[in-house]
């Protein structure tokens, strides 16, 4: 079943056509890696699905339903997480705020923005879930994030995706910076959510990690989609030579041949 | 073992996690106290903390009036019209902005409202509401430049001190107004005093207390303050969490404005005087006072307790360097090498505390 459909969306910063046109599918239940190289206009694209700019042009599908993504809250409210790769973590909050960071549980809701935070509730839900993901040891939920590494911060962004149960969980690049264990966390976690029936959007440089866990790949290239193909149907070469824009098996044929 | 359950849609908590959280919880909970003690020695505040006693325990023993009641009912009776704007000014600068206009806003507002009272024959209730919504209005223009436009916070309210400063000025053609001297509801509410034994304390000491207390409430514990420190940590995560960081950041100039604007009625009705030119470098004395404090000028960081304590420590340099005996134009030559001491002392135990 169709969980997001993107309909032609369009992009430009000033002169720079970030996203030319893209159009693409995500089912129920599916790993969709999105590839290509830097600059391709990858995370433009899931910037735009995740409400953090608006788009110049297209339409965005919900379950069928066309909706209209105004700001991170929408895509949110959606059931659309993303972890973006530039930004995800406010470095003077500890971790437990850090993942309840805009869905703050609190006690008093009628007080609004003044409605004091449940701390002894951040406190256990974050180290709970700090052991569910196993790929951070030993973190303490109230450490400030400012204290953790590259690769800590990024599993304390990718657990807080987790915790929130959504529908489409979108990752730009999440394995950058992680060691070897953290990463085999990661693959393993896309692999969870997907057989638990949600869908994931998966960009990465990593073509290996792809064959691992992707269903399906999309390759984007100066802005717009240039490939669709099932894992299954394809495999390590033909992907890196459409995400060049090189024929890589002509030119090997070629050297071959000499 | 602990199960999330991801099918759930749309964000719902699993209430299992919650229960087996709990229940794992208890042998925790010990280590994390152990720490939050030594953390909270190396914290800023507590730094601070420090040296005020020892500020206050060389001006006790240098003279023997630094500790007595009319110099402490002296001493409390300034405290709180700055202190009140460092409130605002710690909760904005926690989020990552600064207002250089509160010094000319605490000497526009009472000006505003007594030209209303003596010259329009307004009633001073009104006249008061009148000035409430100025400071208001002031604050949103500051907020809504440097959000919408996106201008940074020291020029646009750099710009607005000339502006502010100089509308207090030429409304009043320089010369002072007799300020509000009738007894009234609004004067005691605002300057009224009451003796406790051979103490004297103003109802603005109340004021102050209550506003810290509410201040307190809301950076450490309620859902505004995570997103307050969030903003100034990092603005883009906390817009990607949802957090209306624009709107925050809004609120806190209109609120840092009006605590200014309130501050300076204190002020006005205490000494029965309304000056134009009232407040004049107050601003940087309110932000010495919240970095003294251990706020950190570039966001994320923010503690009022550390604040209320900056407020105390300016407020008995001023005090305790006239009671020693240091000549008149000499102050700020102490205030500012005192200031410099601390922040200095603030960075090593940062690093210090990065180190470990
Ligand atoms: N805010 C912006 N303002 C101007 N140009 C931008 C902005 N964001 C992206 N671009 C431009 O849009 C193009 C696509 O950028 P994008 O970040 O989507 O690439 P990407 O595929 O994610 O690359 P990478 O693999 O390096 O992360 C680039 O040419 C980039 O310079
Ligand atoms: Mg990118």
């Amino acid at each position: 079943m169709e969980v997001l459909r993107l309909q032609n969306l369009q992009k430009s910063f000033g002169s720079v056509r970030a996203l030319k046109s893209a159009s693409f599918t995500l089912n129920e239940g599916e790993v969709v890696a999105l590839l290509g190289d830097n600059g391709a206009g990858k995370s433009t694209l899931i910037k735009a699905i995740s409400g953090v700019f608006p788009v110049d042009r297209g339409d965005i599908y919900v379950r069928g339903q066309k909706v209209s993504i105004r700001s991170t809250r929408d895509a949110m409210d959606l059931g659309i997480e993303t972890i973006h790769q530039d930004t995800s973590l406010a470095p003077d909050l500890s971790i437990a705020r850090n993942l309840f960071l805009g869905r703050e549980p609190v006690n008093l809701k009628w007080l609004g923005v003044f409605a004091p935070l449940d701390l002894a509730q951040l406190r256990d839900a974050a180290s709970a879930l700090l052991k569910r993901v196993g790929i951070s040891k030993k973190l303490d939920a109230d450490a400030l994030v400012s204290t953790l590494s590259g690769g800590e911060r990024q599993s304390i962004a990718i657990s807080r995706a987790m915790q929130f149960a959504a529908k489409v969980i979108i990752l730009d690049e999440p394995t950058n910076n992680l060691g070897v264990e953290e990463t085999h966390g990661v693959l393993r976690f896309v692999k969870e959510v997907r057989d638990a029936g949600h869908s994931v959007l998966l960009i990465t440089h990593n073509i290996h990690h792809v064959f691992q866990v992707a269903d399906r790949i999309i390759v984007m290239r100066r802005g717009e989609i240039v490939a669709e193909q099932t894992v299954a149907d394809t495999d390590l070469l033909t992907v890196e030579s459409i995400i060049t824009g090189a024929d890589m098996s002509a030119l090997l044929k070629e050297t071959r041949a000499k | 073992m602990m199960e999330i359950d991801v099918r759930r849609a749309g964000g719902g908590r699993h209430p299992g996690v919650w229960f087996d959280a709990v229940m794992t919880i208890a042998a925790e909970e010990e280590m994390p106290r152990a720490k939050r003690r030594s953390s909270l020695i190396r914290s800023p505040q507590f730094s601070s903390l420090v040296i005020l006693i020892v500020l206050l325990a060389v001006f006790a023993i240098a003279d023997a009036n630094f500790l007595s009641p009319l110099n402490i009912s002296n001493m409390m009776a300034f405290l709180p019209e700055l202190g009140i704007i460092a409130l605002g000014m710690t909760l904005l600068l926690t989020a990552g902005e600064f207002d250089l206009s509160v010094g000319a806003v605490f000497g526009l507002a009472p000006v505003v409202v007594m030209l209303l009272v003596q010259n329009g024959g307004v009633d001073i209730g009104v006249a008061l509401l009148a000035g409430l919504l100025l400071c208001i209005a002031i604050g949103a223009i500051n907020g809504l430049i440097v959000t919408k436009i996106g201008i940074s916070s020291f020029l646009v309210t750099l710009s607005m001190l000339l502006v502010v400063r100089g509308a207090a000025l030429y409304i009043t053609q320089g010369f002072p107004l007799k300020s509000w001297d009738q007894p009234g509801f609004f004067v005691t509410l605002l300057a009224g005093s009451f003796s406790i034994g051979t103490f004297r304390f103003y109802t603005s000491l109340w004021w102050f207390i209550g506003l810290s207390l509410l201040a307190i409430y809301v950076l450490r514990y309620a859902k505004l303050g995570n997103w307050i420190s969030a903003i100034g940590s990092n603005r883009n995560a906390a817009v990607a969490r949802g957090v209306p960081a624009d709107a925050v950041k809004i609120w806190l100039f209109i609120l840092t404005s009006v605590l200014a604007g309130l501050a300076g009625m204190i002020s006005a009705f205490r000494i029965s005087a309304a000056s134009p030119v009232a407040g004049t470098g107050y601003e940087l004395e309110v932000i010495a006072m919240v970095v003294v404090g251990g706020t950190a000028l570039t966001g994320g960081r923010g503690t009022i307790l550390g604040t209320i304590v900056g407020a105390l420590i300016l407020r008995s340099i001023r005090n305790g360097i006239v009671l020693i005996g240091v000549p008149g134009l000499a102050y700020n030559i102490f205030v500012g090498v005192i200031i410099l001491a601390m922040l200095i002392l603030h960075a090593l135990l940062q690093k210090n505390a990065a180190r470990s």
